[in-house]
């Protein structure tokens, strides 16, 4: 197993990832220096100057730079949703196998 | 009988969460004769503070989730006693904060819900103390041990399921014990605050069940089998610490009547599939 795959299905084919309210980020990066897989990129230079750069990098479950985000400008997908689309992912596996 | 708390709020003025700390622990300290801890003071001299710090209780207010009070608490190798985060306790009540630094109607009644709650918890603490954990575990376990550097990371080798985002579950009939494992309690260091699970409510699998602290972040519990939550373990509200010392034994989170055992399974880890994925993960991270 790898990290390429999450619970035995292939990561990019599970969605979650951090979705960015631009209406409420204060560009304060605290996001950006917890995450220690490289989720998001900063861009100086443009209007957005926080991205999701790497959705797949992201640890599925995992919610923890929304919890040191001051302004909660960070959500995630529903928990529920995902996981009932690993396990669909994984039927879809065993029967094409 | 309430308790006589040393309160640190953030006191921010970035955002009106952090505002309404100050105005909470006002509140509290003229109701209780609790002491606040001004933390601006507190950072550049802590000789004022340091006697009401290690005598009382303390009770840090956060505005969101930056969480400079916790934050300084850590530094100051505090061991906190009850937390309230502003940002979060409005999203639970369902009252808004605005955007202005002033407080408003909502605001106050917020803060007066806030200063209420905390004021009778005392009373609720030995109320709750009527469900008891259940699961019996082995009186000891046989660990696989890996070692990176001076950092030790234990594994059980029997009875234990795991998952990828690093919890576990022993399961005995309907009921489980959960926790985290070593790699986790590592990587947070000094585990210094445990949210323990609402009892009796109903979690899904991989839903969130509790949370713990450290000074560098906060880990949501992700449980690793759904089911209603029968029991909590107690003793980290006074001893988070004991996450460190075994995540596995005394540091164990809560329990659960399991509601889907046998669908929840599909997506668990045996100690064969964890382990590798845990070697990996420790031999990537310098924690």
């Amino acid at each position: 197993m790898s990290e390429d795959t999450f619970m035995g299905a292939p990561r990019e084919k599970i969605d979650w990832a951090p979705t960015i309210d631009y209406t409420k980020c204060n560009y304060c990066m605290e996001c950006v220096e917890f995450c220690p897989h490289q989720v998001y990129e900063v861009r100086e230079n443009e209007e957005k100057r926080l991205i999701v750069k790497n959705p797949n990098n992201c640890v599925v479950f995992c919610r923890a730079c929304g919890k040191t985000c001051g302004p909660d400008a960070l959500s995630f997908p529903n928990k529920n949703e995902t996981t009932k689309r690993i396990k669909e992912i994984r039927k879809e596996m065993e029967q094409s196998e | 009988m309430s308790k006589d708390y040393a309160i640190l709020p953030c006191n921010g003025l970035d955002k009106l969460a952090g505002s309404l700390t100050r105005e909470i622990a006002l509140r509290i300290a003229e109701q209780t004769g609790s002491e606040i801890i001004c933390p601006t003071f507190y950072r550049v001299s802590d000789v004022l503070y340091n006697k009401v710090a290690a005598e009382k209780p303390l009770l840090i207010i956060d505005g969101c989730g930056t969480r400079c009070a916790g934050k300084l608490a850590a530094e100051k190798v505090l061991k906190i006693a009850a937390k309230i985060n502003v940002t979060e306790e409005s999203k639970k009540h369902n009252i808004k904060i605005g955007s202005s630094l002033r407080l408003g109607e909502n605001e106050l009644r917020l803060c007066e819900l806030l200063v209420n709650n905390i004021l009778k918890d005392e009373l609720e603490d030995k109320a709750s103390q009527d469900l008891k954990e259940t699961v019996v575990m082995p009186a000891e376990l046989d660990y696989e041990i890996y070692q990176k550097d001076k950092f030790v990371f234990r594994l059980p080798k029997e009875g234990f399921y795991f998952t990828e985002n690093d919890c576990w579950a022993y399961v005995t009939g309907n009921k489980a014990r959960i926790g985290v494992t070593d790699y986790v309690q590592k990587s947070l260091s000094d585990i210094m605050f445990y949210t323990p699970p609402a009892l009796g409510s109903e979690i899904e699998q991989f839903g969130e069940a509790g949370a713990i602290e450290s000074g560098k972040a906060v880990f949501e519990i992700i449980c690793p089998v759904s089911g209603v939550i029968t029991a909590v373990n107690d003793e980290l509200l006074d001893y988070p610490e004991y996450i460190n010392d075994n995540p596995y034994e005394k540091g164990w989170i809560a329990e659960l009547e399991l509601t889907d055992f046998e669908s929840d399974k599909e997506l668990l880890l045996q100690f064969e599939e964890y382990v590798k994925i845990m070697k990996r993960k420790v031999d990537e991270f310098h924690v």
